[in-house]
């Protein structure tokens, strides 16, 4: 850890060239990982991170350096080297420090580092033994991956504030390949949380249950018939369908897209309708022990929830204080980054559509003819445009009402802002699942959900031909 | 060693029959501009080690990014705790060294004396050039230039010492157009590690004409192509098929390649090498394992030649590594550092005369979400032109496209003159395919 005294020598030294702001990030983090392959243990790994990402800031510029080195003279000639980049005078001094406290909403009472690996082995051999006791000769390779993560961070900044923040994250995955004649499938689960690891042997989630899951769907999959292609009605399934809004909406609301005009949503004020009015979205850092939730942010905000879209209005953005400056807002606690490596920028956390007033049988059954994708393996956007494209690894056709045969292989396209006026219905059954979202701070852990909802039309990109 | 001494003290007193340690250091430059201002210089000193080691047999692993005694007992204890653990039986080895190596020189020193002033005045001209050679151009989103030196250091408790040091830079570029409601954006990447061979006006051009040409596109109706397919799609592609050539996958039945060795699997155009020996920024003489690396064909005329080992993966076939133990941690992964599909003779004009109608595909994305690794099938978000009487047509929008890996490149009639490296070390060119699927409106 750096003292006190230090941190304030190093960003004065930051600030001797005119800088209006600078920022230390020191960072000391551990994790583990230990994954089975047909239910035996084939690598464990640790890992250990210990650096400090310092940041300048003038006007609207951002100079950024990391270094391992964290004695006083490695950060000192960071800092120095940095302010190279600037060439004024002097306008900021920091004299003393003060403590932001902020409120623990994610303790995890018993540590990871405190858990033996037997004890998360056991945990996966159980699901192992689960889709094991299947005895089905179609699924020909399974994977379980326990990983943990503990991050100790400290921030200093010219503000003359300082804070820190313990955070710790548990993921269980299972992975099933199934195959035939006709080739192979795989069926993905990943839930994670800001939790010990009691959580996973909870009623929600336990080894059985998502080792089942994960089977269960390569086994469905390998029997789908090729998805159809062409513009049709889409329901999404509650949960990961949440991916859509992350994607298409999520990434052009973060201010790091709209403050330079980048964002397909720059030329929409507050107040104007970007999604039909039976849509409202939010973005909520402060759910506790959710996988994308922080106290506190990279820049000493603290977490919030943001009515990103209001009845169909926009409504609020994800903002940084850099990113802030050029839309005269200031930071709502959205900065965030992968580790010391990376500039933070604004991030998303936990992003979901709201709950809405149907039941997702009456969505079902208020369609005829169109596909039902419960199941993604991610996507990605450009936020300038607002093209996105993700692909089902669970899908079904809908005939008459009634969910039919499954369809592998579908892909879906479109433009954010349209896709998202053309919402029809909004489900009652919100959930949420956990994912790692990767942009220019790096891969960060963020929820994605959403209820069940129907899309008017999309267009959907399969082998199967027309979809009859 | 000198500096890892400790550990390796540490580690035989902790019964470590063998340990290795890689180490890779790096120190970069990274300027980005907006609206002619620097608005982001960053300047970072990269240190990570990667620790392995064999207790009874199993291997266990540890990383970290500093250095003290502390961290070196850290490690050793981490490595004994994982290793225990371990029920994989696979045979594991801790390298003594190939007979020979061919060393290939990867660091440029010319590059490092190029002045700061230099690069950002290319910097400068690129964003300037980028905003003045087409009026649609609305918004230069970000141009981009990036060093890099870095240092690849092996060695272990057999006496393997190796070190690699290389460098290159990077030049990037982001544009957008409008035209009426559509906005589009494109985006490049220029890296090699000769700053003379950087052209500004010619990468701004590059940049702009891929961002303009896409205005004004439709939907085409859903139906099967005759397609060209641009080198980014081709490398792409090229990428997840060879996936498949990994011994790993082989063994382990999920790879589309089981029992294709010596069988014609593509097209005869088909010949793609694997050159971690080129004369480029890609090359690396030893692969991660520290076992010499050697070029050769994977698939020849279209028939599999071999799979592409490591050490381990070797040892269970009963055959030499083909030096591809690159990435993964405790069990070490098997990687290629550049591959390269051997470019055959008509332009690309040509390729479109041959087409006759069909669809040229110059972008796909989402391949994370999109293609199936397992099983080769993708559909994928795409980009491209229609191609009308033999001519490059108008420009397509909100597309997919679908097939299996396979037969692509069965598929393959022709392969263009156009040879084309990626930044992710894949050389390739224009392919001419029988049918593609696309959906459309």
């Amino acid at each position: 850890m750096i003292s006190k005294k230090l941190a304030i020598e190093v960003l004065n030294a930051a600030l001797e060239t005119g800088a209006d702001y600078s920022e230390i990030f020191y960072e000391d983090s551990s994790s583990h990982s230990v994954s089975l392959e047909n239910g035996k243990v084939e690598t464990t790994s640790s890992n250990s991170l210990c650096g400090v990402g310092l940041r300048l800031l003038k006007n609207n510029q951002c100079v950024y350096g990391y270094t391992n080195d964290l004695s006083k003279k490695g950060l000192l000639a960071l800092a120095n080297s940095l302010s190279k980049s600037f060439h004024d005078k002097r306008v900021l001094t920091v004299t003393k420090l003060d403590m932001i406290k902020a409120k623990n909403r994610n303790p995890v009472t018993r540590s990871y580092e405190d858990v033996p690996i037997e004890e998360k082995i056991a945990l996966l051999k159980e699901g192992i033994d689960e889709i094991n006791s299947l005895k089905d000769p179609r699924i020909v390779r399974t994977f379980g991956v326990f990983g943990d993560n503990r991050r100790f961070v400290a921030v200093f900044n010219s503000k003359g504030k300082w804070f820190k923040r313990t955070s710790e994250f548990g993921r269980m995955v299972f992975q099933a390949i199934a195959a035939d004649q006709n080739g192979f499938e795989v069926g993905f689960e990943g839930p994670g949380a800001q939790k010990d690891i009691s959580y996973f042997r909870s009623e929600k989630v336990n080894p059985k249950k998502v080792a089942r899951k994960a089977a269960e769907t390569a086994l469905k999959m390998l029997t789908a018939a090729e998805c159809p292609s062409g513009v049709m009605p889409v329901v999404i399934g509650n949960g990961w369908g949440g991916v859509l809004f992350h994607e298409s909406c999520g990434h052009p609301l973060e201010a790091s897209a709209v403050a330079k005009g980048l964002s397909c949503f720059s030329d929409n004020k507050i107040g104007d309708y970007i999604a039909s009015p039976i849509v409202s979205a939010v973005d909520d850092s402060t759910m506790p022990s959710e996988w994308g939730s922080i106290d506190i942010d990279d820049e000493g905000n603290p977490g919030s929830k943001r009515l990103l879209i209001k009845n169909g209005k926009l409504n609020d953005y994800m903002i940084d204080d850099l990113n802030g400056r050029r839309m005269n807002r200031e930071g709502n606690g959205a900065c965030r980054r992968q580790n010391y490596r990376y500039v933070p920028t604004s991030r998303m956390s936990n992003t979901y559509i709201c709950n809405g007033k149907s039941t997702p049988e009456e969505i079902i059954k208020a369609t005829k003819l169109g596909l039902y994708a419960v199941g993604f393996n991610g996507g990605s956007v450009d936020p300038t445009t607002g093209e996105f494209n993700f692909g089902c690894s669970e899908a079904y056709i809908i005939r008459d009402g009634k969910i039919a045969e499954p369809a592998k292989g579908a892909t879906l396209i479109g433009k954010g802002f349209e896709i998202l006026k053309k919402i029809d219905m909004v489900g009652n059954d919100l959930d949420l699942a956990q994912g790692m979202c990767g942009a220019s701070s790096g891969s960060i852990r963020t929820n994605v959900g959403q209820p069940t909802l129907r899309v008017s039309e999309v267009t959907v990109g399969g082998r199967g031909g027309e979809l009859k | 060693m000198g500096k890892y001494d400790k550990f390796f003290a540490l580690a035989k007193e902790a019964g470590l029959e063998q340990v290795e340690l890689s180490i890779a250091e790096s120190r970069s430059l990274n300027i980005s501009l907006f609206h002619g201002e620097v608005e982001e210089y960053k300047d970072n000193n990269g240190y990570s080690i990667l620790a392995r080691g064999i207790l009874n047999g199993k291997c266990g692993a540890a990383a970290c990014d500093i250095w003290n005694k502390d961290k070196a007992a850290w490690l050793v204890k981490e490595i004994v705790a994982n290793a225990t653990v371990i029920e994989n039986d696979d045979p594991i080895f801790i390298f003594k060294g190939s007979e020979k190596y061919h060393k290939v020189n990867t660091f440029n020193k010319e590059l490092e004396n190029v002045s700061i002033d230099d690069k950002m005045n290319a910097l400068y001209a690129l964003e300037k050039a980028c905003k003045e050679i087409d009026p649609r151009i609305v918004e230069v989103a970000g141009t981009e230039f990036s060093q890099t030196s870095e240092k690849v250091t092996l060695v272990n408790s057999n006496g393997l010492n190796l070190v690699q040091k290389s460098n290159y830079f990077t030049f990037v570029a982001q544009c957008v157009a409008k035209q009426g409601e559509q906005t589009k954006s494109g985006y490049d990447f220029f890296l090699d590690n000769d700053f003379s061979k950087f052209n500004v006006q010619e990468f701004a051009k590059k940049v702009v004409k891929a961002t303009v040409d896409q205005l004004g596109g439709e939907a085409c109706e859903t139906n099967k192509y005759k397609a060209v397919l641009h080198p980014d799609v081709v490398t792409s592609l090229l990428r997840a098929y060879l996936g498949h050539a990994e011994a790993e996958e082989v063994q382990k039945k999920s790879s589309l390649f089981i029992g294709k060795l010596g069988q014609k699997i593509a097209s005869k155009k088909i010949t793609i090498e694997d050159k971690p020996l080129s004369k480029n920024v890609f090359a690396r003489w030893f692969d991660d394992e520290g076992v010499a690396t050697y070029n050769k064909p994977i698939i020849k005329n279209g028939v599999l030649q071999t799979y592409l080992y490591n050490l381990t993966t070797a040892a269970k076939d009963g055959v030499q590594t083909t030096g591809n133990g690159f990435g993964g941690g405790s069990k070490r992964g098997i990687g290629t550092a550049f591959v390269s599909l051997k470019p055959g003779k008509k332009s690309l004009d040509e390729l479109f005369e041959m087409v006759g109608n069909g669809v040229y595909i110059t972008d796909v994305s989402g391949l994370h979400a999109g293609l199936n690794r397992q099983s080769g099938n993708f559909s994928l978000q795409s980009t491209g032109f229609m191609i009308e009487n033999g001519k490059k047509g108008k420009p397509l929008d909100l597309i997919t496209v679908g097939g299996n890996l396979l037969d692509v490149f069965k598929d393959v009639l022709e392969v263009g003159n156009d040879v084309t490296v990626s930044p992710s070390g894949v050389s390739a060119e224009s392919l001419l395919i029988k049918k593609i699927a696309v959906s459309g409106k």
